[in-house]
Formats: C-alpha cells, sequence, structure tokens
C-alpha cells in the first residue's frame, strides 16, 4: 500500500469531495468504470476519496458528468507543472546554480606567507610570467608546478608548498637563513684539535703551531696559536691562524648482526577498503579494516569531478596486500660483508672528506643468535678547525688583576 | 443460480479459487481490523459504523466503527476499521 500511495504521489493525485446523500450510488458508478479509489473517508461534508491524476484526466467526462469538482490536487507532477509556469523563476536558479558552480571553482588572488612583501611580489610576477594569473580555475592550477617553479626561480627557498584554500592560492615560503660564523681571513684564529689523536704532519702557513710531531692532543687542545710575538717590539699580536694539522686518529667499533633473520613475502591476496571522507575525516563504507595479519597498506583517493570540488566530499580507497613473515638463516660470509659496509658507512660519517687509513684490524666472533664484528681503525685526517679569538678589553683585564690582588 | 452452484463444486473438484470460475465472493479479514471483499458488484451502505457490499447472491453487511475504505475497484474491495459483527444475507 505505500508503494501504491508513494507512486500515485508522484504521479499526482485528485482529492474528491461527494455532497450528494446518495454518495454510495456515485462510488459504485465510477468503480464500475475501472476507476480505482482509494481512501473513501465519511466526514461532516460528505464524503472523500482520492483519484490518480491519470485517471482522473482519462475519465474526465464521467467526473463532470456526475457533477463531482476536485477539492485539491496534489502530488509531483502538479508541483512541476506550476514550475512550468515560472519560466524565470527556474531561469534565476539555473543561473544562480551555474554561478555558484562557477565562482566556487575560481581562485581570486595569491597570498604569500613567511616571506616580505618584495619578495612576494617577485614570486607574483614569476607565476605572472608563467601563465598562472588571477582568476583562475581551481583545475587549471597545479601546485607541484607551481612549488617546482618557485624552488627552479628562487634558489634562496628551502621550503615552498603551494595550495589553495576557499578562493586563495596560498604560497608557503621558507627562506635558508644565511650562514653565520664565517671566518674572514682578516679576523684574528686559532686552530684547535677536534678529535683526541697523535699529531702525524703539521703543515702552518700563519699562526704560531703550538705541537709537535707526536704530541698526543685533546678535543679542544689548541693546535695553532693565533697571538704571535711581535717581531720590532717585545708586544703579542693577534693574527689570523692558517694551516693544515693532521693527526692520527682510532676508531673503535662492535657491530653485530642477527643470524636468522624475519623477512616479508607478498602473497598475491589482496583487499579493498572503501571510505568516504568528509572534510578531514574518514568512514567506512565498505571493507574491513584490518583483514590480514601481516599486511601491506596503500590509498589513494577518488574525487567525484563537479560533487568534490563543490562540497569537499570524495571517497577514498585503500588495499590490503597480504604479506607472510618467514626465517631466513644468514651465512657468516654475507653477515661479515654486511658488518663490513656498515663499518665503513658509519666511518665516513664520522671522519673528514681526506681521511686516510692506515691500517685496520678486525676481529670476528659469533654466538647462538648473532655474528659479532670488533674492529679498530687507524686514520690520518685533518683535525684541526679554526676558532676567533677576541682581545681582552683594558677595564677587564685590570678587573681580573684587581681580583687576584685580592685572593 | 443452479449454473452458479455447478460451477462452485467444479471449482471445488479441480481444486482451483472458487471466485474465479464461480460469482461466489471471496472474503479474508485481517483480525478485526481489515476486511478484503473480492468478487463485488458495489457498495450498498457506507456509514461511519456500518458498511454494505453487493455481490452477486448476497449483501455482506459489516458493523463496527471508524470504517474507512481503502481501496476500492471493480474487482476488491478493502475495508478499514473496527469490525465487530458480519452478516451475511441473501438476496430477495
Amino acid at each position: 500500500m505505500i508503494t501504491f500511495k508513494l507512486w500515485n504521489l508522484i504521479r499526482g493525485y485528485v482529492i474528491i469531495n461527494i455532497t450528494d446523500t446518495n454518495y454510495e450510488k456515485t462510488i459504485n458508478v465510477l468503480q464500475r468504470n475501472k476507476i480505482n479509489l482509494w481512501d473513501i473517508e465519511k466526514n461532516d461534508n460528505g464524503v472523500s476519496f482520492k483519484i490518480s491524476n491519470d485517471d482522473y484526466k482519462k475519465y474526465y467526462k464521467i467526473i463532470r458528468d456526475i457533477k463531482l469538482e476536485p477539492t485539491k490536487k496534489t502530488g509531483l507532477s502538479f508541483k512541476l507543472k506550476k514550475l512550468e509556469l515560472r519560466k524565470g523563476f527556474i531561469i534565476g536558479i539555473i543561473v544562480l546554480i551555474i554561478s555558484f558552480f562557477m565562482f566556487s571553482n575560481l581562485v581570486w588572488n595569491i597570498e604569500v606567507v613567511g616571506t616580505n612583501q618584495i619578495v612576494s611580489r617577485n614570486i607574483k610576477d614569476t607565476l605572472s610570467k608563467n601563465g598562472i594569473k588571477m582568476p583562475s580555475t581551481i583545475s587549471n592550477l597545479n601546485e607541484k608546478h607551481i612549488e617546482t617553479l618557485l624552488h627552479k626561480e628562487f634558489a634562496s627557498f628551502k621550503f615552498v608548498e603551494a595550495y589553495v584554500e576557499g578562493s586563495k592560492l596560498i604560497i608557503f615560503v621558507k627562506e635558508k637563513e644565511l650562514e653565520s660564523s664565517v671566518i674572514k681571513e682578516n679576523t684574528p684564529s686559532s686552530i684547535i684539535s677536534t678529535k683526541n689523536a697523535i699529531i702525524n704532519k703539521a703543515i702552518v702557513k700563519n699562526g704560531q703551531l703550538v705541537v709537535r710531531v707526536g704530541d698526543v692532543v685533546y678535543k679542544g687542545q689548541t693546535l695553532v696559536m693565533g697571538i704571535v710575538k711581535n717581531k720590532n717590539s717585545d708586544d703579542f699580536m693577534m693574527v689570523p691562524s692558517e694551516g693544515t694539522i693532521y693527526g692520527k686518529t682510532y676508531y673503535n667499533f662492535e657491530i653485530k648482526e642477527e643470524k636468522i633473520r624475519n623477512i616479508t613475502k607478498s602473497t598475491d591476496n589482496t583487499k579493498n577498503i572503501y571510505y568516504i571522507k568528509l572534510s578531514d575525516k574518514k568512514h567506512k563504507i565498505i571493507g574491513d579494516i584490518k583483514p590480514f595479519k601481516n599486511y601491506n597498506y596503500s590509498e589513494r583517493a577518488i574525487k567525484i569531478p563537479i560533487l568534490s570540488n563543490i562540497t569537499g566530499i570524495s571517497f577514498v580507497k585503500g588495499k590490503f596486500f597480504e604479506e607472510k613473515i618467514s626465517q631466513i638463516e644468514i651465512d657468516e660470509n654475507s653477515a661479515k660483508n654486511k658488518m663490513k659496509i656498515n663499518l665503513y658507512d658509519n666511518l665516513i660519517k664520522m671522519c673528514g672528506k681526506d681521511a686516510k687509513t692506515l691500517s685496520t684490524s678486525f676481529n670476528y666472533q659469533k654466538d647462538e643468535k648473532y655474528y659479532y664484528l670488533n674492529a679498530q681503525i687507524e686514520v690520518i685526517e685533518d683535525i684541526g678547525e679554526s676558532i676567533k679569538i677576541y682581545p681582552i678589553e683594558e677595564n677587564e683585564e685590570m678587573d681580573n688583576n684587581a681580583e687576584i690582588k685580592e685572593d | 443460480m443452479k449454473f452458479n452452484n455447478l460451477r462452485s463444486k467444479l471449482a471445488d473438484d479441480l481444486e482451483i479459487p472458487n471466485n474465479v470460475v464461480s460469482d461466489n465472493f471471496d472474503m479474508r479479514i485481517q483480525g478485526n481490523k481489515k476486511v478484503i471483499i473480492e468478487n463485488h458488484l458495489g457498495l450498498t451502505v457506507y456509514e461511519k459504523d456500518m458498511v454494505g457490499v453487493k455481490t452477486k447472491e448476497q449483501i455482506i453487511m459489516i458493523k463496527g466503527s471508524k470504517f474507512k475504505i481503502e481501496e476500492i475497484n471493480d474487482f476488491k474491495v478493502i475495508i478499514k476499521g473496527l469490525v465487530e459483527e458480519i452478516k451475511i444475507n441473501s438476496k430477495e
């Protein structure tokens, strides 16, 4: 019955009221003429009933002959008929929808965040020269392309991100910081040791060498002093130290490698999961959240061309790839090679670029679970680092002397 | 009348629905809320407390309260309300 009523609501129906006292006869005449009547109800004014719009049109002559007048016409078809008459209203709504769709798809201006006005203007000019002009549609803006373009054009940018927010194209910029503490050539400086080492060779162009070959030096110890005695007087003067100090350094390593290792292998089993994404929240539609014990997961966004742009609603398809964990035994040679590679990787990070290996000693051991490598490596490398030195102010010197006297 | 009885008997013997072959009405009652009558010939009375339905050989009188005819066409009539009494009178 509910489907019947719903169908008639869509097609439209007519409510007719019979005021005649002999209404049973009228109903019988109508039903004998194959007119379907429903919801016949007795009220104070007589009897009301409903007939479908199609029947009303088809048997209009009979209904008119019995002198029946419709009291109300209801349903979707009548509503649409009313709208047909209001052509201006319909055109207005269509124009409104089109303009809403158009304007919501346009980006009107560019906002640069994270830099000064001059750079902002330069960014806008660069974009304009490359054909990115405002207003522009969202679909025409390729954020990745904009980011690449700005990275190429502005070498001073450390980080660039472009994204559309509402009707704005926001470009977030982070500029590189200027390198500080670069010691100028004429700034007084000393050279200190960066590591514990044995001095192997010292080449000093400027400054006073305070260590000898074979000396053991510690980290932070001065190697070349930036204070030298003036040849013409007894005074000392501060000079920029220049030179290269090579030292023997020793590195000890203890590396271990598992004998049995777990590896994951993917099977052919896959399962999909679908989400609906409203603003930033995902809601699951179909699929299990954790279909396999071990799995690899990847997902991609599915955007519906017009709907996603207007409402921000999109779909996400996730795919689970089943993985099986199995154990493999690593043979001794492979483990030794791997440990050696790890060792040299670590050594490169710890040493300078021009370091040379003098001698190496490897000691391999193993137990039930692990292979071990104990190694000592002797390296020659530049251990010097320039530091800026400052003259002591006269007042400070006086104060220091006073303190010493008091003590 | 006799011919109708013959058709009714034939329908019973062949185990097919009676109202398909004969002019006999078919009445179903759902609790005391709804009465469905098939093979009818129209209404004789319709009041809030009484509905009369004409069939080929009988007149069915349904008494009760809050009667409403849910649907009526040339084949069936569905009467809704609180049914208290159903009386079948032969036409004279």
